[in-house]
């Protein structure tokens, strides 16, 4: 999928979500949700449950022994988001990215981030090239567009901190705003587009960790942890040997944008919401309600993007789990993958070898429901 | 995770379903509400009353019992209904089934949801419902009261029946109180009776009417608001001091006057002379009235010389009465009118004597009744003293402990009493009385036994040294007061010296307190 066509803003559902209301607007409408959800079927309801079942279904079958990673990623996928998976090599995480790919027959690039990678190796770029029959005097030469890998729906950037901050940067526009400028032309992205980076935790030399504003891009920072035994002996009998495990198609990118529309329809309760909105703020070192903690080893706390990620994919969670509204349960299980990459250490945090998690273990133990 | 999809879904929601549905979570709630309340408030109850009948222990508390039920029965009251007042809102319902059933918030959301209409909200309710009507109020929200709650009531009960059958040791004391105020309401009807017969006395005049009601109503609010029998006592004091103020100081002299007149009159030859002063000696108005009367009529018929002798005999007598000016005067002008014969002028002079014979009798009976009412209030504190011996005689336990605060006050009173009566049916009455009241301070620590005192309590009284204050001494009563033999001071002042010898020496008075003593009384002997 590499058509081109001149970019508007309107035309791009992803925009709406950070939109402000138009006050022309009736007080009472709430945007793109309120039309989506008069749209939106009971029946499409239980379709959403049964394509995120089979999915999840099909991705454990292949992927073993990583059912907390396959349903975050699926969290980040009905979410509409991005996802950062943090681990060490040969944990499956392009496997489970490849098998994404497969199970939604979406069209799937990798892009291996080196340093010598250069920003147009990932965007593409504007090559001249002959037109026409060739004559004597040969064809009419004429400048045109070549599309770079990131025109995909899936697109996998694996060990992305070992590229300059040049490159990596030359994802930020496409994972927000999900267009291309190259030149004096925007392009859109392919519709669904999901960006899924890998990192490597342990060989750090010669790597640029990702900037705090590239990593407030991704939703969720998956940890992708080591198999159990047994997971490794499943491991053995269905990867080693002749017959080799292909995922069957689920549903199509436009089910699956269909998807995202139903995850963000459902239903929240005001004090759901103040309790995120509470946890959030307890991220924050200057706030009062901070646990004592956060207070003495946190620099900055999460961004409001943090917010929107813990409702997004407390929303999603509260479908998988069967519910139709989100609970202070999903709240508390989405703020790990959504807050321990936007909480940024200080000194005595890093001195003393604190986590984001335990910090945030710290929040949720110390916040109490309103 | 499977979804638990309602096999049919309602397209339209009920809002008052779920009301209808969350009404009776709502009211086991409140039952549940209002039981675990009401053990809470019964344990604070409970506990405060155990503190207030622990606390009756070390204080001396009648009505320790009676607040602590108070309180046991406010507490429980107040939190039951505190826990109706409060009761659980269809929201707050919500929540609590939400966190008791685990329900993930789906009630709660039901509930902020139940007004609009949409098919998630729509498939929400349905979920919520399905999930709520596999569950009952009966058996979801238990009515039982947790076995620690149980088990905290039955010990402060323990404690509390403990707490009120031990016998206490401040029942003594209450005991004590409860005899002492039963008696000072015993005196202040007394009094009050006192009050009664003075407004019914004809010879008070209403200014001493009002001052002597005054006086006894003062002292029947002091004594309502005695604390102790020395504040009784110290109230009855102050009223006697305050009455015997208004006596007349020289009501006695004035008697004695008339009577000594009398006395000279009665020797006199003339029989009229001789009624007048029997009359004067008895202080008989009417017995005057009549003898002055036969003088005027004996004024014209006696000769030159009887009626000088006659005028001689009333000069005499009237310079015996000189403490009386106006019957001294009186019995001159009588004399005067009798040497000059002039018939109106020993009228005049009659009626003159009468008049003085009258006054001297109002002022008696003033006195009499003023006596008479500060002796109604000696005795009244002579009962309330009675009557506290008896109460602390028998006790069982008397504790002294601590350091006494280095004040000695002493207070000494002595009273005499005497009634005459004579053939003719006139009653007098004299009292003398001598009131001192000494404070001093001193430097030295006492200790009066650290233990207990087992048996029979004994109070000892000492007498105020130097006495300072207000001394009043007042004599009264009609002409043969009979109040004993006179005894020489040497002998009072010997006799109580060997009183105080013999009751310092018995009992444990340091060895300074004993030559205090004994120094005192020597002093004493020596001003004699």
């Amino acid at each position: 999928m590499t058509n081109e066509h001149s970019f508007s803003s309107e035309n791009n559902p992803y925009l709406d979500e950070y939109r402000l209301p138009d006050s022309n607007q009736p007080a009472n409408a709430t945007g793109p949700q309120t039309v989506t959800e008069t749209l939106l079927s009971e029946e499409e309801v239980n379709q959403f449950i049964t394509i995120s079942q089979q999915l999840e279904q099909e991705l454990q079958r292949i992927v073993i022994g990583q059912e907390r990673v396959i349903r975050e990623l699926l969290l980040v996928l009905l979410a509409g988001g991005h996802a950062l998976l943090e681990g060490v090599p040969g944990l499956g995480k392009t496997l489970l990215v490849r098998t994404l790919s497969d199970a939604l027959s979406l069209k799937f690039a990798r892009v291996q981030f080196t340093p010598d990678l250069m920003p147009a190796d990932i965007v593409g770029t504007t090559i001249v090239t002959e037109e026409g029959e060739s004559t004597a005097g040969g064809g009419r030469r004429v400048f045109s567009f070549q599309h770079g890998p990131i025109f995909a729906n899936i697109v996998l950037a694996d060990e992305i901190n070992r590229a300059t901050p040049k490159t990596q940067s030359a994802l930020l526009e496409g994972m927000q705003e999900r267009t291309v400028s190259v030149g004096d032309r925007t392009r859109p992205l392919p519709q669904p587009f999901f960006v899924l980076a890998t990192q490597n935790p342990l060989e750090m030399e010669g790597t640029y960790p990702l900037p705090e504003a590239q990593l407030d891009r991704f939703m969720l920072k998956i940890m992708v942890n080591f198999p159990r035994a047994e997971d490794l002996l499943r491991i053995i009998d269905t990867t080693i040997g002749n017959q080799k495990s292909q995922a069957q198609t689920v549903a199509t990118g436009d089910q699956l944008q269909r998807l995202i529309e139903i995850a963000r329809a459902v239903p929240i309760a005001s004090h759901v919401k103040e309790y995120a909105v509470r946890l959030l703020l307890a991220t924050h070192p200057d706030q009062e309600d901070a646990p004592e903690q956060v207070q003495q080893y946190v620099r900055y706390g999460a961004s409001p993007r943090g917010l929107q990620s813990i409702i997004a994919t407390a929303r999603v969670r509260a479908l998988l789990e069967g519910r139709f509204n989100v609970a202070l349960d999903d709240i508390q299980a989405v703020a790990f993958p959504s807050l321990r990459h936007r909480i940024v250490l200080n000194f005595d945090g890093l001195a003393d070898n604190i986590t984001a998690e335990q910090l945030i273990s710290a929040i949720t133990a110390e916040l109490e429901p309103a | 995770m499977a979804a638990t999809m309602p096999s049919h879904i309602p397209r339209t929601t009920e809002p008052d379903h779920l009301v209808t549905v969350l009404r009776p979570w709502s009211r086991r709630l409140l039952l549940q509400q209002t039981i675990m309340w009401a053990l809470g408030g019964l344990i604070s109850g409970l506990c405060i009353a155990s503190l207030l009948l622990l606390g009756a222990r070390l204080f001396p508390w009648a009505t320790a019992p009676y607040w602590a039920a108070g309180c046991i029965l406010v507490c429980t009251l107040m939190t039951i209904g505190y826990s109706i007042w409060d009761r659980p809102s269809l929201v707050t319902t919500a929540h609590q089934i939400d966190r008791r059933l685990v329900l993930h918030d789906r009630v709660s959301t039901a509930w902020e949801l139940r007004t609009q209409s949409s098919p998630f909200t729509n498939l929400q309710l349905q979920n919520t419902l399905t999930h709520l009507q596999a569950h009952t109020p009966g058996q979801t929200i238990s009515l039982q009261p947790r076995r620690i709650t149980l088990a905290t009531i039955t010990g402060i009960l323990v404690l509390l029946t403990l707490l009120y059958f031990l016998p206490n040791p401040m029942q003594s004391i209450l005991q004590q109180r409860a005899a002492l105020h039963a008696q000072i309401t015993k005196q202040i009807s007394t009094i009050d009776k006192i009050r009664q017969n003075v407004q019914k006395q004809p010879d008070l005049s209403d200014a001493d009417k009002k001052q002597l009601d005054q006086t006894l109503h003062d002292v029947e609010t002091q004594l309502q608001h005695a604390q102790n029998e020395t504040d009784a006592q110290q109230a009855l004091a102050n009223a006697q001091a305050k009455i015997n103020q208004l006596h007349d100081p020289q009501a006695s002299a004035k008697l004695q006057s008339q009577v000594d007149a009398g006395k000279s009159l009665q020797s006199s030859n003339n029989s009229g002379a001789q009624a007048l002063g029997q009359a004067l000696a008895k202080n008989d108005p009417q017995g005057v009235d009549k003898a002055l009367q036969k003088i005027s009529s004996q004024a014209n018929s006696l000769s030159n010389g009887q009626r000088q002798q006659l005028a001689q005999d009333l000069e005499q007598a009237a310079n015996q009465s000189n403490q009386s000016s106006q019957l001294s005067s009186s019995l001159h002008q009588l004399a005067k009118s009798l040497t000059d014969g002039d018939t109106s002028e020993v009228s005049d002079a009659t009626k003159a004597v009468s008049s003085s014979a009258q006054q001297t009798q109002t002022t008696q009976n003033q006195e009499n009744t003023l006596n008479q009412t500060s002796q109604d209030l000696q005795q009244a504190a002579n009962n309330l003293a009675a009557a506290n011996n008896n109460t602390n005689q028998g006790q069982g336990q008397n504790q002294n402990q601590g350091q006494s605060p280095n004040q000695n006050q002493g207070q000494g009173q002595n009273q005499k009493q005497g009634q005459g009566q004579n053939p003719n049916q006139n009653q007098g009455q004299g009292q003398s009385q001598n009131q001192g009241q000494g404070q001093g301070h001193g430097n030295g620590n006492g200790q009066n036994g650290g233990g207990k005192q087992q048996g029979k309590s004994e109070q000892v009284y000492v007498q105020g040294q130097n006495g300072q204050g207000t001394s009043t001494e007042s004599n009264g009563g009609s002409g043969n007061v009979q109040s004993g033999s006179n005894v020489p001071y040497s002998q009072v002042i010997q006799h109580y010296n060997q009183q105080a010898h013999d009751a310092i020496d018995n009992s444990n008075v340091s060895p300074n307190l004993k030559d205090a003593v004994h120094n005192y009384f020597d002093n004493l002997e020596g001003q004699q």
